[in-house]
């Protein structure tokens, strides 16, 4: 049995326990945050409101936290896709112990945890700029617009193969390079998306025509070298042979 | 449409640093890697144009001393007065003017700080390498001997370990296009000069091994050799000998296009498979602090604190002398997460800086730092946490490179309070007493006329 359908074996359970999903909660994103982050001891027992409430001290029943969990990797997870080992275990965990009150409050714990986690991949998901040592800021910097600006990538400012100085004509051979200006399609990316300058555009594109033509790089996709590195993390690009006989001799 | 002739009046009025606003700085290069995902309206790293700022009475009547005054409604709103004027007048008739409190604020908050800005060196003058962020006093960068603008240019040569500013290119920081580029149109038209700097040099190099011989013979001193006498077939041979000797041959060529100090390869680099034969790799080490990664764009401070350096105690009123200058407070700009190999970023008076490295009480590894690793969405204006600020270095790009360690909690606990954000001997801080309206009164009677602005006022 999968985890997905262990877990959703076990919310039905606690749908007959329960009996009252709030739907409305599971899309808000401060609210379950607050719920996280309010750890002390004196908020549960006492204050009847609250999202805190749901898990509720007078119900000694596990589910409830499972419930709780479930609803809450339903409507945020993005991907909802299986736990980790780990989380799994830790549940598992919670569960073979039966209801005693270690086993609760681990269980508890453990998805204020996850809750967390949650929300930090949330907001630091709203925050793409890769900051770098020695770059300035201002508040404004930390703003939701200018943020998005960082999110979406942009026609590359240089032309790469002047920076670079290499001829493409020379580097049919280079599929890494090859499969940099092709789309995953087969098709040669427009200088739009390259940032290459006209002649260096046709350049490249008669340098990719070649590949394809004499069957060094697939027409249909990305060549199948790259495929077994992308597995791996890293860079493959290679760079660029320079067949400048000049340069052979300095 | 023919230039009009401008009175020399005109003309030093025009160049005068008094009357008109300096021409802006070329904008940073934005890091190749880094382009594809950026924003054109996000804050420099080093402002590209002067900020202008102006007394509050001038600013209520838009007077900020250029050709027409500027709107009161964006101008008058924020506390601190400070703008940059793109183009004092354009073709449409206005002046184009932006806010620069960003730049502007950077520089009070990073002044605060009480940081002298220093080079690539200790104290002593031993090396630092770029990734080094160990906190040994560095040296300032307006040490005599480093800090040096003006060399006459027949010491130049001499003085290449001495300078920052360099007429050619640090060709380590060049790319394969650009280097290209440079050869084909600076380097090559030079080549007739070059020959006649090497007629000058082998010349000299004679008559220098002449006089040797002389001089061991007891003979009469022989008459120096003059670069005119200098055949053409005996500079082709000189070359020729030139090539096998490597650095003999950069010396020369760096001497004749002024080129930046290069750090030497290292030994397993320079054991290159296409050596020449009979030629051998040899290189004399320098100890330049641009050597390793570029002269700096600016003068080496970037004119960010004129501090000279950071070996001085702080005096506190009841505790007396402290060990350590005060500590600062860092904004957590990016998490520590758990799969990442990057550590956390803070930003410390506008800048990003580094978590400090390794195993620290703030930074501890192999275990959970809860404000390092969960965002709380419901702390007020963000999470921070108080760093012990240790070096600051202005990089070849210009940006500013601060070094931060962790701050004891001694050293917090007495920011805080002279901060009074905490409590000085048990005692709760006390604020200031209630005033009454006839008090106030008093006190604004009693108070001075607005004086001038002083420099102070504009973060000098």
């Amino acid at each position: 049995m999968s985890c997905r359908q262990w877990l959703s074996s076990a919310m039905r359970q606690c749908q007959s326990v329960l009996a009252r999903p709030q739907p409305s909660r599971a899309l808000s994103t401060s609210a379950p945050a607050a719920a996280g982050f309010k750890r002390t001891p004196s908020d549960t027992p006492s204050r009847p409101s609250g999202p805190a409430h749901r898990m509720a001290p007078r119900q000694p029943n596990h589910n409830a936290g499972l419930q709780g969990l479930v609803s809450e990797g339903m409507g945020r997870r993005g991907s909802a896709g299986p736990l980790s080992s780990e989380e799994r275990r830790g549940m598992l965990g919670g569960r073979g112990r039966g209801s005693g009150e270690q086993a609760r409050g681990d269980t508890r714990a453990h998805i204020q945890d996850m809750r967390q986690n949650t929300v930090t991949e949330n907001y630091a998901r709203q925050m793409p700029r890769r900051w770098r040592a020695g770059d300035a800021y201002s508040p404004r910097d930390l703003s939701p617009y200018e943020m998005g600006k960082w999110r979406k990538s942009r026609r590359p400012d240089g032309d790469v193969v002047d920076i670079l100085g290499f001829n493409p004509v020379d580097n049919y051979k280079n599929f890494a390079l090859i499969s940099e200006f092709m789309t995953s399609a087969g098709r040669i990316k427009h200088s739009r998306e390259t940032g290459l300058r006209p002649v260096n555009q046709r350049k490249m594109a008669k340098a990719i025509r070649r590949a394809i033509g004499m069957g060094l790089h697939p027409s249909v996709h990305k060549h199948p070298e790259l495929l077994r590195f992308g597995s791996r993390q890293g860079n493959v690009a290679a760079v660029p042979s320079t067949s400048d006989p000049s340069q052979a001799r300095l | 449409m023919s230039t009009r002739s401008m009175s020399p009046g005109g003309a030093l009025l025009r160049a005068s640093r008094m009357f008109s606003l300096p021409a802006p700085l070329p904008a940073p290069k934005i890091d190749q890697g880094a382009s594809i995902f950026h924003s054109e309206t996000a804050m420099l790293p080093y402002p590209t144009h002067q900020v202008i700022t102006t007394l509050n009475s001038s600013r209520e009547r838009g007077d900020w001393g250029l050709k027409r005054p500027l709107p009161l409604r964006s101008t008058t709103k924020s506390t601190h007065p400070m703008l940059r004027v793109k183009a004092v007048d354009t073709a449409e008739q206005i002046t184009d003017y932006a806010s620069a409190a960003d730049h502007g604020m950077t520089l009070k908050k990073f002044q605060e700080l009480n940081m002298p800005v220093t080079i690539l060196r200790t104290a002593g003058g031993g090396r630092i390498h770029t990734n080094d962020r160990t906190n040994v006093p560095r040296m300032s960068a307006f040490e005599d001997k480093l800090d040096k603008t003006h060399i006459p240019a027949s010491k130049r040569a001499a003085a290449v370990e001495d300078r920052w500013r360099f007429e050619g290119p640090w060709l380590a920081g060049m790319s394969q296009g650009d280097f290209k580029t440079w050869l084909a149109e600076e380097v090559r038209p030079k080549r007739s000069q070059f020959r006649r700097f090497l007629k000058k040099k082998l010349a000299k190099e004679m008559s220098d091994k002449a006089a040797g011989k002389a001089l061991d013979k007891a003979q009469e001193l022989p008459d120096r050799i003059k670069a005119g006498s200098i055949t053409d077939d005996q500079v082709t041979d000189y070359v020729r000998h030139l090539r096998t000797d490597n650095q003999a041959l950069f010396e020369m060529v760096g001497e004749f296009l002024d080129l930046a100090p290069l750090k030497p390869p290292k030994p397993s680099h320079s054991a290159v498979g296409s050596q020449p034969v009979g030629s051998k790799f040899e290189f004399r080490d320098v100890n330049s602090p641009w050597a390793e990664s570029g002269p700096p764009i600016t003068h080496p401070s970037a004119g960010l604190s004129y501090l000279r350096t950071s070996m001085f105690l702080t005096n506190h009123p009841i505790y007396g002398p402290q060990m350590h200058q005060a500590a600062a407070e860092a904004r957590i700009l990016r998490l520590r997460r758990p799969g990442q190999v990057l550590g956390a970023k803070y930003g410390l008076a506008g800048f990003v800086v580094d978590a400090p490295m390794g195993d620290t009480s703030s930074n501890r590894q192999g275990q959970t730092v809860a404000n390092l690793e969960t965002f709380d969405p419901n702390l007020k204006g963000g999470a921070k946490t108080w760093v012990q600020p240790q070096s600051v270095l202005v990089n070849s790009s210009g940006h500013i490179m601060i070094t931060v360690g962790d701050a004891t909690p001694e050293v917090v606990l007495v920011t805080k309070e002279l901060l009074g954000d905490a409590v000085c001997l048990d005692a709760p801080f006390a604020g200031p007493a209630e005033e009454t309206a006839s008090d106030l009164r008093a006190r604004y009677k009693a108070a001075d006329p607005p004086s001038m602005s002083s420099a102070e006022q504009y973060g000098l």
